[in-house]
Parts: C-alpha cells; sequence; structure tokens
C-alpha cells in the first residue's frame, strides 16, 4: 500500500524530464524568446567575431591570429545560451513565486535539471555551428570535411559540458539574491582565461588553472584540435576532459541544489527573491 | 509670465526629482554597476594581452575603448530602463499624466545613467591600469578631459533618443543584448571606425560617441589615423548630430505624450 501511495505520487523520471524540457523555455529559463533564441544562434556569434577579428587586425595580428580569434569567439558565444540563459532558471522560480512550490515538489531533481538543459544544449549547439560557418566564410578558417566527425563530437560535448556548468552556477544563484552578476560574470570570464582570444600559455599561472576549471577552456580545446585534424587519441583525451568538467558540473549542481533545498526547507529564507 | 516661471519650474524640479531618485535607488543596491563593468573589464584585459607590445600608446587604445564601453553599455541599458521601468512598475499612465513633460522624468534618469556609466567606466580604467602595471601617457591631459566630458553628452543624447525609441518597441531587451556589440564596432569603441569598410561609415557616423571618440583618440594617442578631418571637425560633427538627436528626442517624446494621451493604449506590452 505504502509503495502504491509512493508510485503514485511520484512522476515518473522521463516525465519529469520532458515536462520541463518543453515548458522550461516558456517558463524559467531566461532570454528564449523566438527573436533571441534567432539573434543569439545569427547575429551574436557574427559580431563578437567581428570585434575581436578588429582588434587584433588593429594589434598587428597575422591571418592566422585573426584565424584563432574568428574560431574562438565562435565556441564563446555558446555561453549565451548555456550559462547565462540557464543560470538564470533561479531567478525566474524566485520571481515568479514557483520556487517553493518546486521545493515541495517530489519530481527527481536530476531529471528536472537536465530536463531544463535540453533546449539550451540544442541551442548551444546550433550557435556554435553557425558561428564556425562564419569562422570558415569571413576569415577562411580551414574546416575540412574529413574533421567534420570529431568537429560534431567536440560541439556536442561542449554544449553538454556548458549546460551543466549553468546549471551548476544556477544553484550557486539559489543561495544569491541574483543570478544576473554571475551570470555576467561567467558569460565573459571565458574570453579571457579559456584561450579565446590567445592561447593559455599566455596567461599567469594562477590564472591558467582558473581557466582549467572552465569547461569551456577544455571544449575549445576540443574543437581547436577537432578542426587542426588531431588524432582520435588525442581527441579523446579531450572529449574525456570535457565530459568530465561536464559530468563534474553537474554532480555539483545537484550537490548544492540538495544542500539549498535543505536550507530552505529548514528555514524558509532563501525561496524568495 | 508667473505662469511661465513656474512651468519652467516645474519642468526643472520633475527632472532633479527624477535623477535624486535615479541616485538613491541606485545608492540602494549599487550592484547594478556590477554587471555593465564585467564585459567591458574582461574586453579591456583582452585587448591589452592582445597589443601587448604593439607600443605604449595601445594601452590607451584599450583603457579608452574598455572605458567606453562601460559607458555605453550603461547608456544602452539604462535608457532601456529608463523607460521600461515605468512600464515594468505600472507607473507610465501617471507619470505621463502629471503635468510636467516626460520628457524631463526620464532624462533625470538618463543623466544618473552616463553618471554611473562613468563610475564604471572608472573602475575598468583602474583594473586595467593594476594589470598593465601604470597609466596611459596622455601628450594633452586638459584637452583629454574636456573632450571627455563631451563624449559623455553625446551619450546622454544617445540615450535620451534610444529611451524615446524604446517607449514604442517591445524590442528594447533584444537590442540592448543582442545589438550590444554591434554598437561597440558601429562607433568604434576599441578600434578606429576607418578600418571597418568604407560603406559601414557613414552608418557609423549617424551615432554622435563615433565622432567623439575619434576627437578623443587625436588628442590622446601620437599618429593616430581616424577620419581625415581630424578632431576639430569631430567636434563639430559630434555637437551637429548630438543637437539632431536631442531634437529627435524632443520630438519622438512629444508624440509618445500624445499618443498615450489619446489610446490609453501604451502600457499594453
Amino acid at each position: 500500500m505504502g509503495a502504491t501511495v509512493h508510485s503514485a505520487y511520484r512522476p515518473a523520471f522521463w516525465r519529469t524530464f520532458w515536462t520541463n524540457a518543453v515548458l522550461a523555455p516558456r517558463t524559467s529559463l531566461g532570454f528564449m524568446r523566438l527573436d533571441f533564441v534567432l539573434g543569439t544562434i545569427f547575429i551574436i556569434p557574427l559580431t563578437q567575431m567581428v570585434f575581436f577579428a578588429f582588434v587584433v587586425q588593429l594589434g598587428n595580428g597575422d591571418a592566422a591570429q585573426i584565424a584563432f580569434t574568428a574560431v574562438g569567439n565562435a565556441v564563446a558565444t555558446v555561453t549565451y545560451t548555456s550559462v547565462f540563459s540557464v543560470c538564470q532558471t533561479t531567478d525566474t522560480e524566485k520571481q515568479q513565486g514557483t520556487m517553493e512550490h518546486l521545493l515541495v515538489s517530489p519530481a527527481n531533481r536530476f531529471a528536472l535539471y537536465l530536463g531544463r538543459g535540453v533546449i539550451p544544449i540544442l541551442i548551444s549547439f546550433a550557435t556554435v555551428t553557425v558561428g564556425l560557418v562564419y569562422a570558415a566564410t569571413l576569415y577562411h578558417v580551414s574546416i575540412p570535411l574529413s574533421t567534420v566527425p570529431g568537429l560534431a563530437v567536440s560541439v556536442v560535448l561542449t554544449a553538454l559540458a556548458m549546460v551543466g556548468f549553468g546549471l551548476l552556477l544556477g544553484g550557486v544563484a539559489l543561495y544569491l539574491r541574483t543570478s544576473i552578476i554571475l551570470g555576467n560574470i561567467f558569460l565573459f570570464i571565458g574570453l579571457l582565461l579559456s584561450g579565446v582570444n590567445f592561447p593559455v600559455s599566455s596567461l599567469p599561472l594562477p590564472l591558467q588553472y582558473l581557466g582549467d576549471a572552465l569547461p569551456l577552456t577544455w571544449g575549445l580545446s576540443a574543437i581547436r584540435g577537432a578542426i587542426a585534424g588531431d588524432s582520435l587519441g588525442t581527441l579523446g583525451l579531450l572529449w574525456g576532459a570535457v565530459a568530465l568538467s561536464g559530468f563534474i558540473s553537474v554532480s555539483l549542481a545537484m550537490g548544492l541544489w540538495g544542500v539549498f533545498e535543505r536550507r530552505a526547507l529548514a528555514t524558509g529564507s532563501i525561496a524568495r527573491f | 509670465m508667473t505662469a511661465l516661471a513656474s512651468h519652467e519650474t516645474s519642468r526643472t524640479r520633475a527632472t532633479g526629482a527624477s535623477l535624486r531618485l535615479a541616485i538613491l535607488l541606485f545608492v540602494a543596491d549599487p550592484q547594478w554597476l556590477v554587471p555593465s563593468t564585467i564585459a567591458p573589464i574582461v574586453f579591456g584585459l583582452v585587448s591589452f594581452e592582445l597589443f601587448r607590445g604593439e607600443g605604449p600608446y595601445f594601452l590607451t587604445y584599450a583603457i579608452l575603448g574598455a572605458g567606453m564601453m562601460s559607458m555605453w553599455g550603461q547608456t544602452l541599458y539604462g535608457s532601456g530602463w529608463a523607460t521600461g521601468q515605468d512600464r515594468f512598475l505600472g507607473t507610465l499612465e501617471p507619470t505621463i499624466q502629471a503635468p510636467a513633460p516626460y520628457l524631463y522624468v526620464v532624462l533625470g534618469r538618463i543623466i544618473w545613467n552616463v553618471v554611473a556609466g562613468l563610475f564604471g567606466g572608472l573602475i575598468v580604467y583602474l583594473v586595467v591600469v593594476l594589470a598593465a602595471g601604470g597609466p596611459p601617457q596622455l601628450p594633452n591631459p586638459l584637452l583629454f578631459v574636456v573632450l571627455f566630458v563631451f563624449v559623455m553628452v553625446t551619450l546622454a543624447s544617445v540615450g535620451v533618443v534610444f529611451a524615446a525609441a524604446f517607449v514604442y518597441s517591445r524590442y528594447a531587451g533584444f537590442i540592448q543584448n543582442v545589438g550590444e556589440f554591434a554598437f561597440y564596432i558601429g562607433t568604434g569603441c576599441m578600434f578606429p571606425v576607418v578600418l571597418l569598410p568604407f560603406w559601414t561609415n557613414p552608418i557609423a557616423l549617424l551615432f554622435p560617441p563615433t565622432w567623439a571618440l575619434d576627437a578623443l583618440r587625436y588628442v590622446s594617442i601620437p599618429g593616430y589615423t581616424g577620419f581625415g578631418w581630424g578632431w576639430e571637425w569631430d567636434l563639430v560633427g559630434a555637437v551637429a548630430v548630438t543637437a539632431v538627436y536631442a531634437a529627435l528626442a524632443g520630438s519622438v517624446f512629444t508624440r509618445v505624450e500624445r499618443h498615450v494621451l489619446e489610446t490609453g493604449q501604451l502600457s499594453d506590452y
């Protein structure tokens, strides 16, 4: 009897997953209006890439440096959807007054948060793909057909890992008054620490370690490696690093949500905006 | 005579009160300055790294560009919110019904946005200077300061026009977030506009900060190659375009007020 009641009130894993995948873009994810999504996919990669390409040109950078920057920024724009949009789910829940309901719901948390990441993963994939097309078209970045399968795996893994990182920031944001500042920091910090515009080795050692903690650094390395036609062995190691960074992000996110949920239920003090 | 005097006073008081409220709101929650400084700080540091070894005046490019981006960002986001906040809080109709023209209420908010942008610019300046290990060399500091203040005036004029346009648009958020880089490129924040394809130059010159920034670089970077007419004509151009913006803003706001009083539909988002 007890088991029957339990199963009757606990929604199935996949039901929670799909419900959140479908509803989150309309409810809790930030910047999911169609115009924003299209702008994120088609305009931001172009403008960000052009901006930094001109900065490199002003600094007397050669074509190879410009191409390096173009690829870096094509990939870095993934943060708009995967980090900035995803980490705002917490803010939205608080603003809309649905956080309390969420905290007392029996829904599987992993299914719930993973479901929210589905659309951002797809948009992130599209953003990087369009960005790389711009890089190839405008800055003559050579992407041979033979490298496309490896590149596709790298881009998908990067999108997954970055959304995992966005979920982690969303977990941290549960404890903060707003996620906007956190979102802004991690929206742009990769441009400095992840080897987007110049090799990570140019940075002081402590900053290199910080950069290593960001999934974007590994994702970008894997994408650059794939474009350069690195061997499957080398790429495999990079893919492993990207997957590991995503796994760690999601695990930490789940851990953080668990801690803050317990705190919210115990004190009733952090579920409100 | 008395009626005229009280009319003028009402406008000044509306701007003053709006400015005061904007300051108080900022002081109550100054953390909102942070988001608009993060991107310029990162861009300033990235540019500094990309310009490394290119000569002493490239530091000026990085600092000037990053500071300008901070002020631009604050203007762009602040102007959207200058009118958007009335919609969000449901105060658009009451404010427009008040005897003081809406333009003067918005003006107070925009003035504060520009000043707050200056704070952001200062933070950016300090961070990049710390990273670079020293301040940039300025051949003519006094002229630089005068022109810098003028850049702020041009930004304010753009802010008022944007605020007016955003009343009519549901796309303020889109323009601010998606178009942010386009504004940085189009006005030559980090590099001279002359580096862009020639066909883009006339579009860039529609924005007063493009002229003002070009003038600022002429006086702060020896050997700078911007628009061929030099900083004096840049200044003339900036004044002219700013005047057009001011006139445009006044006309749009008058139209907005008339529209809302006639149809009462402006709050419908």
